[in-house]
């Protein structure tokens, strides 16, 4: 049987014709995920009651696919990491980075997970400055505490960087 | 010889008293104070242990020359706030007596004056590390600590390390110790403990026979913080320690630092921040309901409450501008005017919230499952509150009206028209009640300040333009938050900065209580006993 390249069929990211879409295989894949990012069950501090606020009916974030929170992180897909991050918390969401499944993603979510944020003086000894120390960080968002749209704007963007180009 | 020490005199009779001193109520927060040898400590924590006394507060202060433990006592009926003070000259390794034999309570306070400042108590039945980690080297709060601000990485790389080493060292050591029950750890990171708490069961089958909290998971220094930052600066932390029920945590510092100055707020903020942290209050609760309800299995609650809450979310952004950390209170005032258009909204919500109580308790109350879950369960007694030092609304579910706003009024308190529920339950049903209470007096104080509230400035007279020099002395100011009992020790030495300021934040004392609810109970009760508590994780780590 004869094998063709898949990438020679496409030029386009998408061509339909008479309801057949065709994908590159991968970003079919992108897309599928990019629809049903399911996040990690995981709230740190301040930042994590903004995070609930995103699942409650103002903001509705099942709307994107995005709802489904996993309390394992062998279900998860994205983290966001959502608060001040202390020394003796540090070791535990590295070991929870580690034992969610490729392909993973990452939400440093306020000031204090992408720097310390209000936390970070000349002499602290209590807090990790900046998740992205320990773990790969894909979507920052600023803010003390960021309002729950921001949060809604970091996952989009976060599809946004999945089903991008690749080459 | 004055009246008050005619009718305390049992307090200090034939023990060493190197001084005493009668304190003037309105001025510090304190009616007596006494310093005393460490040899009569524990006689004297006896005493009031036995006349109802209840273990406020222990703060360790480093000073140039000894160290000190200042132990407030108080009590629920009528308050008498005395403050024991014991020294010890030895700079290196300062040991004192332990408590935790006679308070419960004191057993968490130790280990953080252990951890805090290497003050040995000895006899103290498990004295490690509370807040930090267990590799860690330092005791950050002496004053001849510097900081280790480059060193983040490095703590955390060793941690890695050295808890995978002792992962093994540890899981071998309790196999062979015990043959029937084992261990498992709860948290930190777990959907039903609000945040990073880590729940040690000790089981047996699906019994629990002994439960150690480890907390620290969210430490962030914000003592430490307040020593480095000037009066003014520290103010946006109070937002961040308590960020649920922000409000009351800035009443109570605000309220500590214009108490130090001697001075008033303007009459219209004082009414500005009674209506705002009462509404404050209610959204703390409905979190606490609708999060509850979802660590019980009811999804729904989660909504309705939320939706609610968001109502006064926008009420209160509209008054500050932020939604959750608020940093609204100012010396002598508030930040902002009441803007136009609250009134209308807040009208509308008190009767539209006044019909969800009703919708909650028929949904709830009716719920078979809630209440076979809830009733007679996680049951605390009076005296075991009183041993751990429990206040707020788990204290009330004990049936004791104790509450800082009837107790020892602030503000203009005094003047609002509202009661104190209690319910005499003791289990978690009772607090539930309780809570759900509260939220109807919330709006009544609320409904009331709003429609007294004065024309006038938001600020008052004397208010600070820059950050204060608070004249030195010793401080204490408690507000009621929507835990309890939450009050600030400063001692003040005239500078800009504190030169230490002790948070006694309510969730510490409640959550260290969690140990004697459990016992005996189910696997499945943990969450439901846990949510009771109400707990908020960076106030208790700080």
């Amino acid at each position: 049987m004869e094998i063709r390249e898949i990438q020679k069929v496409t030029p386009d990211d998408i061509q339909v014709s008479e309801g057949v879409a065709l994908f590159k295989l991968d970003q079919l894949l992108d897309k599928a995920r990019s629809n049903s990012l399911w996040p990690l069950t995981f709230g740190l501090t301040c930042c994590a009651i903004e995070m609930m606020a995103v699942g409650s009916p103002r903001y509705d974030i099942d709307r994107f696919g995005f709802g489904v929170f996993r309390a394992t992180p062998r279900q998860a897909d994205v983290m966001i990491v959502s608060g001040t991050i202390s020394r003796k918390m540090a070791p535990r969401i590295k070991t929870l980075y580690d034992q969610m499944p490729s392909p993973k993603w990452v939400i440093a979510m306020g000031g204090c997970a992408i720097a310390g944020g209000p936390f970070k003086y000349p002499g602290q000894y209590a807090i990790l400055e900046g998740i992205d120390k320990i773990i790969p960080v894909d979507v920052y968002i600023p803010g003390c505490p960021p309002r729950p749209e921001a949060l809604v704007s970091a996952l989009l963007k976060l599809q946004e960087k999945i089903t991008a180009k690749k080459d | 010889m004055t009246q008050t020490q005619n009718d305390t005199h049992w307090i200090t009779e034939g023990l060493t008293v190197e001084s005493a001193l009668e304190h003037v109520y309105a001025k510090n927060g304190f009616h007596q104070e006494f310093v005393i040898s460490k040899d009569s400590l524990r006689e004297l924590a006896q005493r009031f242990r036995s006349r109802e006394y209840f273990l406020e507060c222990l703060s360790v202060v480093d000073y140039p020359d000894h160290f000190e433990c200042c132990y407030q006592f108080n009590r629920w009926d009528k308050i008498h706030r005395v403050l024991v003070k014991v020294r010890n000259p030895d700079k290196t390794h300062p040991h004192f007596p332990t408590l935790s034999d006679i308070y419960e309570g004191a057993n968490w306070y130790e280990r953080e004056g252990y951890d805090f400042f290497g003050v040995i108590f000895d006899n103290h039945p498990h004295l490690t590390r509370l807040l930090l980690p267990e590799t860690a080297k330092i005791h950050p709060m002496r004053k001849d600590f510097k900081g280790d601000s480059g060193t983040d990485v490095e703590d955390v790389l060793a941690l890695i390390e050295y808890e995978d080493h002792q992962y093994e060292k540890v899981s071998q050591e309790l196999k062979n110790k015990y043959q029937k029950d084992y261990f498992i750890n709860m948290g930190p990171q777990h959907p039903s403990t609000h945040g990073v708490l880590r729940l040690l069961l000790h089981l047996d089958g699906e019994r629990v026979l002994e439960t150690y909290p480890v907390i620290g998971y969210s430490h962030r220094d914000h003592e430490r913080m307040a020593e480095y930052k000037n009066y003014l600066q520290f103010t946006p932390n109070m937002g961040r320690m308590d960020y649920v029920g922000a409000m009351s945590f800035n009443f109570g510092y605000i309220g500590l630092i214009e108490k130090a100055l001697g001075m008033a707020p303007s009459p219209r903020a004082e009414y500005i921040r009674v209506f705002s942290t009462e509404l404050n209050r209610i959204a703390s609760h409905l979190l606490w309901l609708g999060t509850y309800l979802l660590d019980l299995g009811a999804m729904t609650p989660f909504f309705y409450c939320f939706d609610d809450r968001e109502n006064i979310l926008d009420m209160l952004e509209m008054l500050t501008g932020e939604r959750l950390t608020y940093n609204f209170f100012r010396f002598g005032g508030v930040a902002y005017d009441v803007p136009e258009g609250l009134g209308d909204q807040l009208k509308a919500f008190i009767p539209k919230m006044r019909g969800r109580l009703k919708d909650y308790k028929i949904l709830i109350e009716k719920n078979i499952i809630f209440m076979k879950r809830t009733k007679e369960i996680g049951v605390l007694t009076k005296d075991q509150a009183l041993s751990y030092g429990v206040t707020g609304p788990m204290l009330r579910a004990c049936g004791i009206a104790y509450d800082i706003r009837k107790a020892e009024p602030y503000s203009i308190y005094p003047e609002m028209n509202f009661e104190i529920p209690t319910f005499p339950g003791c289990d978690t049903f009772a607090r539930y009640q309780v809570r759900l209470a509260e939220i109807e007096q919330s709006l009544r104080i609320a409904e009331q300040a709003f429609a007294k509230m004065p024309e006038g400035p938001i600020k008052g007279e004397k208010a600070p333009k820059v950050s204060p020099k608070v004249p030195a002395g010793e401080f204490y100011f408690a507000v009621e938050s929507a835990r309890g009992h939450y009050g600030e020790y400063l001692v003040a030495n005239g500078s800009a900065n504190p030169y230490r300021l002790k948070q006694r934040t309510p969730s510490y004392a409640n959550l260290s209580s969690l140990s004697s609810m459990l016992s005996g109970h189910l696997v499945a009760d943990v969450v439901a006993v846990l949510g009771s508590t109400d707990v908020v994780m960076p106030e208790i780590d700080r």
